[in-house]
């Protein structure tokens, strides 16, 4: 296929946090709002006056200084993250929207507050004297009473704050505009994704998933002229006349920005065509739906409750209903098979990827590659070796099948 | 010199030999067989504390395990037949008296009668949550659901039990399903969580996520949790791995679940509504479960003696804090305060012992006894102890004079809960709902965690006993800050690393190399028992 | 009456002996003994070679419960 014309400058855009885009945005005098999880709704954070950045910590191989913060013993993301924050790499950074929705990004967050408290000294880590940082509590939910509550937190946490620290509208209208850029991007990333679909895709998992990355560390309106030109050019991609890939997958799993890891599955035959991770596009591309008779904010709140298929939804319905809708995706993404990721230390993902891989095989038929892997996969030789048996193996059923 | 000798033989014979080595004292070390851990005989505590140990706490709770299953059992052949059941019952139930000596050992006069009645309430406690098991389970009934199985109500974890007072006159059990078959059998024989652990690590999971988490799952996996109840109440714990276990749970139990959360921000003030309504979601949960309606009279009852055994344990505390007089050793505080909380008021053991102890602990203030006269440092233990090696402050206490006063988890639950009305109690509930177990300090905000300097002053301690989980992700979360702050504040503080229920990943040897360590290299202290120091009980329950 | 004392004499003495043994399993620790080195490692034994239900079989349906939301 022929190159994407802005591939190399959005990989160039994930090489660092505070990446050129970030920076142009923070010249205009936009605060730039950082988060971590889906749960922290971006649109929010995009609101006029500021943009969200949902952090990375890309290339740090070797978190020292936060390892001995946070101990060996929790997830290499979070510790990254934390290495970032010390040497500097997030200084850039306005204010953090914290949430406690896993443990070790939270502490991670909690670092970086400035608690005033006389039992803990702050380590200001972040060098910029307007920076705060700001918890929000996530349902763990979606009924009636999450709803009201993530409605009623957002606004304490999330709308209050940017408006008092930095004059934000956030009135109805402002969420309102708002939300349909947002969508826009959805509606862009979509239509670039669903080529994912076609039998011969014309476009790559590690493609894809570059672009839906540079959505979500960018300000909007600045990657939305590059998304549109995309999006043309994906028109009239033509696809490899010889099908370059051995089987399709879904890429299941817990935090992935790591646009390698899809690159090391798809070199081993395997073409990623949905990504149902943290930072993947399944969820936090849906584009919200504002209805009538209920304000902005409330609709943005159950967006994101209902929307989320994380782990950490604990209603018996929903554990339940999680497997059903990752089969519906390899259904609609005619997926081969399921590959489960999840992050070592990560304890969502660790019972959720063994559940899924017995539900998976055993309700729906579908092969599944379960693994464990790090922030950043330094060891890349023994999940390539993996991922060459998982695409072997489905080939060997497709061949049983007589496919 | 032999005048001298048969003296002090009759003196130490009399009373017991002195505490340290200085004195020519006991050996207790000694008293070990290798790796077993058992005992080549016991120790010799003076004519008194050995008669004492032998009818009133030996005998006696040998004799109160049967009496107790007469007591709480519906059918004591169904507790035989659990027994024969269940590992977790059966390799635990028998060695429990071994459970009161390693805890015990070498306490004497008041802190050994005081300490006793605490592991007493426990143990009939737990007698009676296991009868509720039986009486109930369908798999020692031929697959009946008899009508103790409709009046169970069964929770996950360390789910909080006052919840479900409004049910208890209508003759309604709650039981947690994982706190016997491994936190409790645990303290007891740590060598059945072993195999739970390993069973669900044999479906693939890491060994990294939370071994107390894992042993629950294992139960599940080797389908050893009773089916004592029609549904299932499952709660975070303001946990990850806790939350990840449920959805096992489900899939293994396949009973109607309704998921109990606890907001994790909880010293937000906009929480509290929202944990109050998901609370009363609750209540409306078991109402259309077991058909019967939320009693307000049986509420109000239970948690007037529930605040009367907190307002119990203010006073003790307070001696505890302010005077050398506090007859409770660190082991037996801590887990008597766990199991009370647990369990909540399912019985009268609770308040049987605690109204003992008071006796005994303002004995000791009117006569002025020190329960612990080798104190050296008053110690308070920090975040989640290791169950395996609960007694470690026992240990600790006899070989260097380590005190331990206080300790994190006593402190979780440290309020009452109002009953003037519905409104009041509904808000103290969320807020006791909240402030689970493992959860008030260690997580949800670093508020709490860093809360220890109050309750350093508070209850006049010197040291730190700092638990390290090593699996924990939220205490590995604040390790740096706390060493940051111990250098800062001059504060004398060890670590404990441990690995909850799971004794291969850090041994008890370990425990005591690393506490050794501390004292011999930061204390420039010489231990009291020498033969305490280094002893091979690897192999020990 | 002195077989009252007779009785009363025996009893005591039984009484003693009795508590002697006692003694002797408590001090000893017999009881621990017993249980670590015969009945654990039986009951042990018992256990793992137990027929155990294979919970993986279980099904996992979807919609099997309502859903608990008030």
């Amino acid at each position: 296929m022929k190159d994407l014309k802005h591939l190399i400058y959005f990989e160039n855009l994930l090489q660092e946090a505070n990446n050129e885009l970030v920076q142009q945005g923070k010249k205009e005098g936009l605060r730039a709002i950082g988060y971590t999880c889906y749960f922290m709704p971006e649109v929010l954070l995009d609101l006029p006056g500021c943009f969200s950045v949902r952090l990375r910590a890309p290339r740090c191989t070797s978190p020292d200084i936060a390892t001995y913060y946070l101990s060996g013993r929790v997830c290499h993301y979070a510790r990254s993250l934390l290495e970032r924050a010390l040497e500097g790499g997030y200084n850039f950074l306005d204010a953090q929207m914290g949430t406690e929705t896993c443990t070790a990004t939270c502490r991670f967050q909690e670092h970086l507050q400035q608690k005033h408290l006389d039992s803990v000294e702050d380590m200001r880590i972040i060098d910029n004297d307007d920076f705060f940082c700001e918890f929000t509590d996530i349902p763990f939910k979606n009924t009636e009473n999450s709803y009201q509550h993530f409605e009623t937190q957002l606004r304490a946490h999330v709308l209050e704050p940017l408006h008092e620290h930095f004059g934000v509208d956030v009135s109805d209208e402002a969420i309102v505009k708002t939300v349909e850029e947002h969508n826009e991007v959805c509606r862009l990333i979509n239509e670039i994704g669903d080529y994912r679909k076609l039998d011969n895709p014309t476009i790559t998992g590690y493609e894809f998933h570059v672009i839906q990355l540079v959505s979500l560390v960018c300000p909007k309106h600045l990657i939305l002229p590059y998304l549109r030109e995309t999006a043309e050019e994906m028109k009239t991609r033509e696809p490899d006349l010889k099908k370059n890939f051995r089987c399709k997958v879904v890429l299941a799993g817990s935090e992935n920005d790591d646009p390698d890891f899809t690159k090391l599955i798809e070199s081993c035959g395997a073409l990623v065509v949905c990504d149902r991770f943290c930072y993947g596009a399944v969820e936090s591309r849906v584009p919200i739906v504002l209805e009538e008779g209920k304000s902005p904010l409330r609709c943005i709140a159950e967006h994101y409750l209902k929307t989320s298929n994380c782990p950490r939804f604990m209603p018996q319905d929903e554990m339940r209903a999680r497997k059903q809708r990752l089969a519906d995706l390899a259904k609609e993404y005619k997926a081969d098979g399921v590959i489960l990721a999840s992050n070592k230390f990560c304890e969502y993902w660790s019972y959720e990827r063994v559940i899924d891989t017995f539900i998976l095989k055993r309700d729906f038929g579908l092969p599944v590659c379960s693994i464990e892997k790090e922030y950043i996969n330094s060891a890349s030789g023994q999940l390539r070796t993996r991922f060459q048996a998982f695409v072997e193996s489905v080939e060997i059923k497709h061949i049983q099948e007589g496919k | 010199m032999a005048k001298k000798n048969l003296g002090k033989a009759l003196k130490d014979f009399w009373y017991g030999k002195p505490h340290t080595a200085e004195e020519g004292g006991r050996r207790l070390g000694e008293l070990y067989e290798d790796k077993t851990g058992l005992l080549k005989h016991r120790e010799w505590r003076g004519v008194k504390d050995t008669f004492y140990y032998m009818y009133m706490i030996w005998g006696y709770n040998y004799l109160h395990m049967v009496t107790d299953i007469l007591k709480f059992s519906n059918n004591p052949i169904d507790f035989v037949k659990g027994t024969w059941r269940y590992r977790w019952m059966g390799q635990t139930y028998l060695p429990v008296i071994h459970w009161f000596e390693r805890g015990l050992q070498g306490m004497r006069g008041e802190a050994l009668y005081a300490s006793a009645w605490h592991y007493r309430a426990m143990v009939s406690a737990s007698i009676h949550q296991i009868c509720t098991f039986f009486n109930a389970d369908t798999r020692l009934h031929g697959g009946k659901e008899n009508d103790a199985y409709r009046h169970t109500i069964y929770v996950n974890e360390t789910t909080c039990g006052t919840l479900f007072y409004p049910w208890k006159d209508a003759g309604y059990q709650y039981v947690s399903m994982e706190m016997i078959p491994y936190f409790v059998t645990c303290h007891v024989n740590s060598h059945t969580v072993l195999n739970y652990i390993d069973a669900v690590q044999s479906l693939g999971l890491p060994g990294d996520p939370c071994p107390m988490c894992q042993a629950e799952s294992g139960l599940f996996v080797l389908d050893d949790v009773p089916d004592a109840s029609p549904f299932v109440i499952t709660c975070n714990e303001a946990c990850d791995a806790s939350v990840s276990t449920h959805t096992l749970q489900d899939w293994f139990a396949d009973k109607p679940l309704f998921a109990l959360p606890i907001p994790m921000q909880f010293d937000d003030p906009l929480v509290k509504k929202y944990c109050m309504n998901e609370i009363e979601e609750c209540w409306k949960f078991v109402e259309e479960q077991t058909g019967t309606k939320f009693s307000w009279e049986s509420m109000v009852k239970y948690l007037e003696r529930q605040n009367k055994l907190q307002r119990d344990e203010w006073e003790k505390w307070e001696v505890a804090s302010k005077t050398d007089y506090y007859p409770i050793n660190g082991v037996a505080q801590a887990l008597f305060r766990i199991y009370s909380t647990q369990y909540g008021i399912q019985g009268d053991f609770w308040e049987e012992a605690s109204e003992k102890v008071k006796k005994i602990m303002y004995r000791c203030v009117e006569k002025k006894i020190n329960p612990f006269p080798k104190t050296r440092h008053r110690v308070i233990a920090w975040s989640c102890a290791p169950l395996y090696f609960s007694n470690w402050c026992t240990w600790a206490y006899n070989c260097w004079g380590l005190n331990t006063i206080i300790n994190m988890d006593s402190l979780m639950f440290d309020m009452e809960i109002r009953t003037d009305s519905y409104e009041h109690m509904l808000e103290d509930m969320a807020t006791y709902h909240m402030w689970a177990p493992m959860r008030r300090m260690a997580v949800g905000g670093m508020h709490h965690i860093f809360e220890l300097w109050d309750y350093m002053e508070r209850f006049n301690c010197d040291m730190v006993a700092m638990y390290d989980q090593l699996q924990c992700k939220g205490m590995q979360g604040v390790h740096g800050l706390f060493e940051d702050e111990f250098r800062k504040r001059n504060i004398k503080a060890f670590w404990i690393p441990h690995a909850l229920p799971d004794c291969r990943t850090v041994s008890r040897a370990e425990i005591r190399r690393q506490i050794n360590d501390y004292m011999t290299t930061v204390m420039h202290e010489e231990p009291l028992d020498p033969s305490l120091l280094d002893f091979d009980d690897s192999m020990t329950w | 009456m002195n077989k009252l004392c007779k009785k009363l004499l025996k009893l005591l003495g039984v009484l003693f002996l009795a508590n002697a043994a006692l003694f002797v399993v408590f001090f000893f620790d017999l009881d621990g003994k017993l249980m670590f080195n015969v009945v654990e490692p039986f009951l042990k034994k018992h256990y793992d070679n137990m027929e155990r239900r294979d919970v993986l079989k279980t099904p996992y349906e979807v919609d099997k419960f309502p859903k608990y939301k008030y």
